[in-house]
């Protein structure tokens, strides 16, 4: 390609086709315009008129000067400019390794980093030089190929969500050790990591680096955590700089399931702190919701972070026994339990019947033997959706007879009577203590302090089922908190009290613990590796490098005491990780993780992301061509007299064209149907429904031409052409009456339009519905036709109808009729009838009928026929035979002007029965 | 007619297909030059349809020399004078038209505006309807059409003034023009003037006189042509090429101004009027002219 001021071309031979211009201009100067053959009459006046100059008109510069326009751009356009032509800044040969290091912290500018890429690449693949890739989070041998196939293999590339791992980076440089001589190029993304030197100096050792780094400064947000009553959220940014406003972004789903955002809180960070702090305050029920906080703006994994248990505050349900012992705080029954669960759990105090509809996660029972059925029941659904019913033992139990000799539904294992002392000044023995807990027990792994003994408890009866059950005993084997599942929920009995009165448990740390591990509290803000030991926790959900969570699918589980300390990499990835009920989520960012900005030696070249792409104008080039061709022809017919003054109609018009052709065109119909509005409304103008039958709305047309014409001459009504109407997409309001010929095939019209028809009717419009066959048929159901008209009326609002009466005021509003024909003719026609109280005055020639205009008139004499003209005004159809034809075809356009008349004048012709009464009044 | 009886049939049916499509052009003039009459009966003159035709009298007292049998003993009846019906001398005069059928007069510079031989044929043939509802001769000059009344004539004249002329100007057509009768001659005179002379003088001698209706497309006034072009008649027998148009514009101006002023000179002389109509005004204006024009010339 040459580079010739900043453009490049790809053919630039070509362009020395422009020495040809200025002899282009020499013949275009030469010749002068073709003249044009014009007919004129008063030529003859012209015969012998000379030019003033023998020499023509020349064409003048500014022409000549846009037509050497028209042919430099094409001639530049056909040359192949190319802008912003990538100029090589290091020419290097050799193989090239590009390196990436695919970490979160560059996945919000990815598309960016992909196109500096591929511009690379593109370089690369011109200059012929095999590329390998290599992405330090996942590491692989690099292979060199050319740098088409790593093209097309670029939309496959995605950001981990971690940073690369010591791992990572030991494999990288094994994998680079014996590969020979390259040049590297670093996509970095911006932020340091351990091993980084290392890895540098490892490539370096191999070649040149140059270094490809984003200018903008990483954010990221920490785990989220629960602080007074609200959530704290703690954001860094990798380089400290200007005071920077973020917004952080609550996700979570709604009461209907839609993920949106619940929350936002606004945070800053100062000028040169490279950390801030948000609090977020939410109500119990929002904060449940929560997924994930987000910062706005930012697409990475260090900008999510989940929310797991630890901001999920449990609704616990004490419900004790009656305390009778009024003021003895520490001996009531529940004391221990609050104090072990109000730091971490919300808890609610009523009876069974108030907190079940709360739908508290746990409901305590302390020592509470016997349960109303009104109670029991709605409690064994509330454990069979998933509830969790802890009960402990105590005086009361042990004196009932609850779960004696069949299983209780409510409880998990049958009791003896009495239970059992040991260690009293009446019994033999020592207190008992604790048995380690088993592995398949939910507080393995719990430490269980020394001086935790128990002296009394209620006891299980041996079951065969009782081995299950158990999940703590004490030292002698005896069951000490058993459980049973029951439907999605269970149900846990401790054997002893929830007071000290029976054993020093409620005492204890573990009894605290215990509690946790039954989940009835949410986890500490930071649950430590001790307490996870001995748990195997599997991935739920995993994010990726955009921060985007997916199905974890089949991913292996991760041991508990690991999760919490291995750093996030392959092994662990970032997401939601899940041991029975309980859930905690791996951030990228944990509380202690310091984004620290990447340095670079001053000898490696940092280049930043920005690449201008290289652009082919040749396109806009030969388009600016077409546009000057066009002015070009504007302009020659303009000088040559073909572009009339008169004819500004035409240039409007190829302006017009040509706006259409440049902008998007939504004009026409628009003002074509304003066009035919604006028509319609400025005249009278009769119009015809079209049935989609072609011949029928032909005739149609034409018998309202003929009837139009007949109006023209013989009355002042000087109507425009006749127009057909579609019911679909027209506006009828313009048409004083609508002639509807049936036809047994037209389509029914929609809901919309019978809304329309509706209107016109009640406006005072007037349809004329013509079924055609009054020469077979009669109405009814009798022909196709007469169906049909039944099924189209059938929706439309349409009065009481009888038979034309006599002194109807169709039959005087211009001619004086009593028949009303067309082709055929029949005298079933019907209009909308009079009222039933209408009297024929003594001495009156008329009813005193019903004001305004009927809105329909129904017949079958095919109207439209007798109207019908050629376009010479001949009649287009025959009409009976001879002299009675001709009667005929007059009486049906007598008709024709009577019904435009009487839509016209209402029931003017009506009220002329009152005149005799006006003049008398009068005093004539 | 020589041929066998079928291809005589042929023959016999072209033509009447040929005449029927004649004939359907018209109603459409024939019907708009009702129209055009009808207006000017009813707007500008406002004289009542009912009182043409019928004659008119007045009585006045008798005098001496008045035969005996003019007494009207009806009126005189009434009182003690004697009375004469009078009635006024009445003749219908004859009016003879020419209407331009020239190559020439099939021009109209836009799509929107009527030829000029459409114009002068609505205009001559609406007169035609006044002046026969007026009780009037009307006839064509030459000897294919003379001066009749009667609604027949309004047909007769309307098939004529329908055939179109091959010459690309048309002269005035000044044979048997019957003396004292009036004319009425409707054409651009683009050709040469010297006929048109010859026609108004020898009419003129004859004593008949009047109007002369000049019908110009607006295009022919203003010249807005530009560039080079060749000028063509209508009938392509003449031919005019020049390389800039618009030069030419004010020496044609000057040329159909000289043009009008002879035309002008021409009526003054022979007592006729000269009038000027153009395609793009209303055909009403130009029908009032012609009215009133032959109604003063009287």
């Amino acid at each position: 390609m040459t580079v010739l001021g900043g453009i490049g071309f790809t053919a630039p031979w070509l362009l020395a086709a422009l020495l040809a211009l200025p002899v282009l201009w020499l013949i275009l100067r030469a010749v002068p315009p073709a003249p044009i053959r014009r007919r004129f009459p008063g030529v003859a006046l012209l015969l012998g008129l000379t030019d003033d100059e023998s020499v023509s008109d020349r064409t003048p510069w500014w022409l000549l000067l846009l037509r050497m326009l028209t042919v430099a751009a094409i001639i530049i356009g056909l040359a192949g400019p190319v802008l912003n032509p990538q100029r090589d800044q290091s020419s290097g040969s050799g193989p090239l390794l590009m390196v990436l290091d695919g970490s979160w912290a560059g996945a919000s500018g990815w598309p960016r980093q992909m196109e500096a890429i591929e511009a690379q690449l593109t370089r690369a693949g011109r200059a012929g030089r095999p590329v390998g890739f290599m992405v330090l989070t996942a590491p692989e041998a690099p292979l060199f190929q050319a740098a088409d196939v790593w093209r097309s293999r670029l939309p496959g590339l995605e950001p981990a969500p971690w940073q690369p791992t010591e791992g990572n980076l030991a494999r990288a440089q094994a994998a680079i050790a014996d590969a020979g001589r390259f040049d590297t190029m670093w996509f970095a993304d911006g932020l340091d990591y351990d091993g980084r030197d290392a890895m540098l100096a490892s490539l370096r050792s191999h070649g040149t680096v140059e270094a490809f780094q984003t200018g903008a400064n990483t954010l990221a947000i920490a785990t989220a955590r629960y602080e007074d009553g609200a959530v704290m959220l703690t954001l860094r940014r990798a380089a400290a700089g200007l005071e920077r406003e973020v917004t952080v972004e609550a996700q979570g789903r709604d009461p209907a399931g839609n993920a949106r955002v619940l929350a936002t809180a606004q945070t800053t960070f100062e000028a040169d702190a490279t950390e801030a702090e948000t609090a977020l305050s939410l109500p119990s029920e929002l904060r449940a919701r929560i997924t994930s906080f987000d910062i706005a703006g930012q697409r990475s994994a260090g900008a999510t972070t989940l929310v797991d248990d630890a901001l999920r505050r449990r609704e616990v349900a004490l419900i004790g026994g009656r305390s009778d012992r009024e003021g003895l705080q520490l001996l009531a029954p529940l004391h221990y339990i609050e104090q072990a669960l109000a730091p971490t759990a919300d808890l609610i105090d009523g009876s069974i019947a108030e907190v079940l509809p709360a739908n508290p996660d746990v409901i305590v029972l302390a020592d509470i033997a016997t349960l109303a059925p009104a109670e029991a029941e709605p409690l064994q659904e509330w454990i069979d959706k998933g509830g969790m019913l802890i009960r402990f033992a105590g005086p009361r139990i042990a004196a009932s007879d609850v779960s004696r000799i069949e299983e209780d539904p409510l409880m998990p294992v049958r009791l003896r009577a009495g239970g059992r002392s040991v260690g009293g000044a009446m019994s033999w023995g020592e207190p008992k203590s604790l048995a380690p807990f088993r592995d398949s027990s939910p507080f393995y792994g719990l430490t269980i302090p020394d001086d935790v003994s128990v002296s009394a408890q209620v006891v299980a009866q041996p079951d065969p089922t009782l081995a299950q059950r158990v999940i703590a005993s004490l030292s002698d084997g005896t069951p000490l908190v058993t459980r049973k599942k029951v439907g999605q929920g269970q149900i846990v009995l401790f054997h002893v009290t929830a007071t000290a009165e029976w054993s020093s448990l409620p005492l204890s740390g573990l009894f605290v613990e215990m509690m946790e591990r039954l989940a009835t509290s949410s986890a500490a803000a930071s649950p430590d590796a001790e307490a996870l030991d001995g748990t195997t926790w599997t991935p739920v959900r995993v994010m990726d490098g955009f921060g985007t969570l997916s199905d974890a699918g089949t991913m292996p589980g991760i041991d508990g005491a690991r999760l919490l300390d291995a750093p996030t990499g392959a092994e662990v990835p970032p997401g939601i990780y899940a041991s029975g009920d309980r859930r905690i989520a791996r951030n990228v960012i944990g509380p202690e993780t310091e984004l620290t900005p990447a340095g670079w030696p001053a000898d490696i070249t940092v280049h930043g992301l920005s690449v201008a792409p290289e652009q082919p104008i040749a396109g806009w080039l030969l388009g600016l061509a077409i546009l000057l061709l066009a002015a070009d022809a504007a302009a020659s017919l303009a000088l040559s007299g073909r572009l009339l003054k008169t004819s500004s109609t035409t240039v409007a018009s190829a302006l017009l064209v040509l706006s259409l052709t440049l902008a998007p065109e939504n004009l026409g119909a628009q003002t074509e149907a304003e066009t035919e509005a604006l028509s319609a409304a400025a005249e009278v103008s009769l119009a015809h429904v079209l049935t989609g039958n072609r011949e029928v709305d032909d005739v149609a047309a034409a018998g309202l031409r003929g009837l139009s014409d007949t109006l023209f001459f013989r009355t002042s009504v000087e109507p425009a052409l006749p127009s057909g109407v579609d019911l679909e997409t027209d506006e009828l309001a313009f048409y004083p009456i609508l002639y509807w010929p049936i036809t047994p095939d037209q389509p029914r019209p929609s809901d919309a339009a019978y809304v329309k028809l509706n209107d016109y009717l009640r406006s005072g419009g007037l349809i004329l519905f013509d079924t055609r066959d009054a020469d077979i048929a009669r109405f009814g159901t009798a022909s196709a036709n007469g169906r049909k008209l039944q099924e189209l009326a059938a929706p439309l609002d349409i009065p009481p109808l009888e038979p034309v009466p006599t002194d109807h005021v169709l039959t005087r509003t211009f001619y004086l009729l009593q028949d009303f024909p067309g082709r055929h003719a029949s005298r079933d026609i019907w209009v909308e009838a009079a009222p039933p109280d209408a009297e024929k005055v003594e001495g009156m020639p008329f009813r005193n009928l019903n004001d305004g205009v009927t809105p329909v008139v129904i017949g079958g004499n095919d109207w439209a026929s007798a109207w019908a003209v050629s376009e010479n005004g001949a009649p287009l159809l025959p009409i009976g035979r001879g002299f009675s034809g001709d009667r005929q075809r007059e009486l049906a356009l007598r008709f024709g002007v009577n019904l435009i008349m009487h839509v016209l004048t209402g029931n003017y012709k009506s009220d002329q029965v009152h005149v005799p009464a006006l003049l008398d009044r009068l005093g004539q | 007619m020589t041929g066998t009886p079928a291809q005589e049939e042929t023959a016999r049916l072209a033509l009447r297909a040929r005449a029927e499509s004649e004939a359907s052009r018209l109603p459409p003039l024939l019907a708009r030059a009702e129209y055009l009459a009808g207006a000017v009966l009813l707007g500008a003159h406002g004289r009542r349809r009912a009182g043409l035709g019928d004659d008119f009298w007045q009585y006045r007292p008798a005098q001496t020399g008045d035969s005996r049998r003019a007494i009207d003993h009806r009126r005189s009846a009434m009182g003690d004078h004697e009375f004469v019906r009078e009635r006024e001398w009445q003749i219908a005069q004859s009016v003879m038209l020419w209407v331009d059928q020239g190559a020439s007069m099939r021009f109209a510079s836009t799509a929107d505006l009527p030829e000029k031989a459409d114009r002068a044929r609505l205009l001559s043939l609406a007169l035609a309807i006044l002046l026969i509802r007026g009780g009037e001769r009307v006839g064509l000059t030459g000897t294919e059409l003379p001066p009749r009344r009667g609604n027949p004539q309004i047909l007769r004249l309307t098939e004529m003034l329908s055939r179109d002329s091959e010459a690309d100007y048309a002269p005035p057509e000044h044979r048997a023009m019957i003396p004292n009768a009036r004319a009425v001659f409707v054409s651009d005179f683009m050709g040469d003037l010297g006929q048109v002379r010859e026609a108004l003088t020898k009419a003129a001698d004859r004593g008949v006189r009047g109007a002369l209706l000049h019908v110009l497309d607006p295009s022919e006034e203003a010249f807005p042509f530009a560039g080079r072009t060749v000028f063509e008649s209508m009938g392509g027998t003449l031919r005019h090429e020049t390389l800039k148009a618009n030069d030419l514009r004010d020496r044609y101006i000057d040329r159909l101004a000289a043009r009008k002023h002879e035309l002008q000179q021409l009526c003054t002389l022979t007592g006729w009027r000269y009038g000027l109509h153009h395609t793009d005004k209303p055909a009403q204006t130009g029908l009032l002219w012609l009215y009133g024009a032959l109604d003063r010339a009287a």
